[in-house]
């Protein structure tokens, strides 16, 4: 955006963690802030100040983003599932004995660090104050939501054989889950 | 009125901004400047987010267009925007209903 170096800066400093679609459109408001100012007689120094502290902090407008992304919507609705589903998979693999199972330390010490790595990434795209992350953090634990959730139903359904109403309740279940956060990635990454 | 006690009223601000017609996000926050008086200290910047936020929500839409070389995104309130907005003025009548008759110790007469 041509004007003075001031806004330029400033539209610079929210290009770092917002997408140009948005700076585009935060730029087309405060060149219409700048201009107000212009025709109030301000000099084109003054009007740029006035235009950008009405703007507020660039800080504040991206945790306001990076607040109402989509991405941070999708992470807080997996995380209120978790508990849930996350629950239903104990009681079936404390039911099943699943320590007898011969599944290579390997493969478990993974899932674990797999599943920690997803809560991490959940919570930072729920708490997190930027906008980039936010979305990229989202996308990622979608995946890896997903994930984790074939990895559980294909290992339940080859070691437990008789499909009781647990089963079937934990499977329907994460399948929903890994549907739906699949479903989100697109929406998370373009918040 | 700080940004602070317009948490839970914005969004019915907005979208009573949009409800005569598609609008761009600086001409929103006129549009609020105007019909409060100018009494909204919010900073702009901040109007942007909460109108995605409403996008995303399927309660207004908003389409691309360019004016003078500059790329502009204009809202407009969906059915479901409409329907929201009717929504949150009764809730605010029986609110602002009952803040008054308790505020001035008066009895609150129940919502029509």
């Amino acid at each position: 955006m041509p004007g003075p170096r001031l806004i330029r800066g400033y539209l610079a400093e929210l290009s770092a963690d917002l997408p140009g679609r948005i700076v585009d459109e935060l730029a087309d408001g405060l060149d219409e802030t700048y201009r107000r100012y212009l025709g109030q007689g301000l000099d084109p120094d003054a009007a740029a100040q006035e235009a950008v502290a009405e703007f507020g902090e660039p800080r504040r407008i991206v945790a306001a983003f990076a607040h109402a992304s989509r991405g941070r919507t999708t992470a807080r609705r997996l995380l209120a599932a978790g508990p849930a589903v996350g629950m239903c998979w104990a009681v079936i693999l404390i039911t099943a004995r699943a320590w007898q199972w011969p599944v290579p330390v390997v493969a478990r010490a993974l899932f674990g660090v797999a599943l920690i790595t997803v809560i991490g990434l959940l919570a930072a795209a729920a708490l997190g104050r930027h906008y980039r992350l936010v979305c990229r953090a989202a996308a990622a634990a979608c995946v890896g939501t997903a994930m984790l959730d074939a990895v559980m139903i294909t290992t339940v359904l080859v070691f437990v054989h008789i499909l009781v109403w647990p089963v079937a309740a934990a499977v329907a279940l994460s399948a929903c889950r890994a549907t739906f956060a699949l479903r989100n990635v697109p929406h998370a990454l373009t918040g | 009125m700080r940004a602070e006690e317009l948490k839970g009223h914005l969004d019915a601000l907005l979208l009573a901004a949009l409800e005569d017609g598609p609008r761009h996000g600086y001409a929103v926050m006129e549009a609020l400047r105007q019909s409060t008086g100018g009494r909204l200290d919010l900073p702009t910047g901040t109007i942007y987010p909460a109108l995605h936020r409403l996008e995303a929500a399927g309660l207004i839409a908003g389409s691309w267009s360019v004016v003078a070389g500059r790329r502009r995104r204009v809202y407009e309130l969906t059915a479901a925007g409409k329907e929201a907005l009717s929504g949150k003025r009764a809730g605010w009548r029986d609110f602002a209903a009952m803040m008054s008759a308790a505020l001035e110790g008066r009895p609150c007469q129940g919502p029509a």
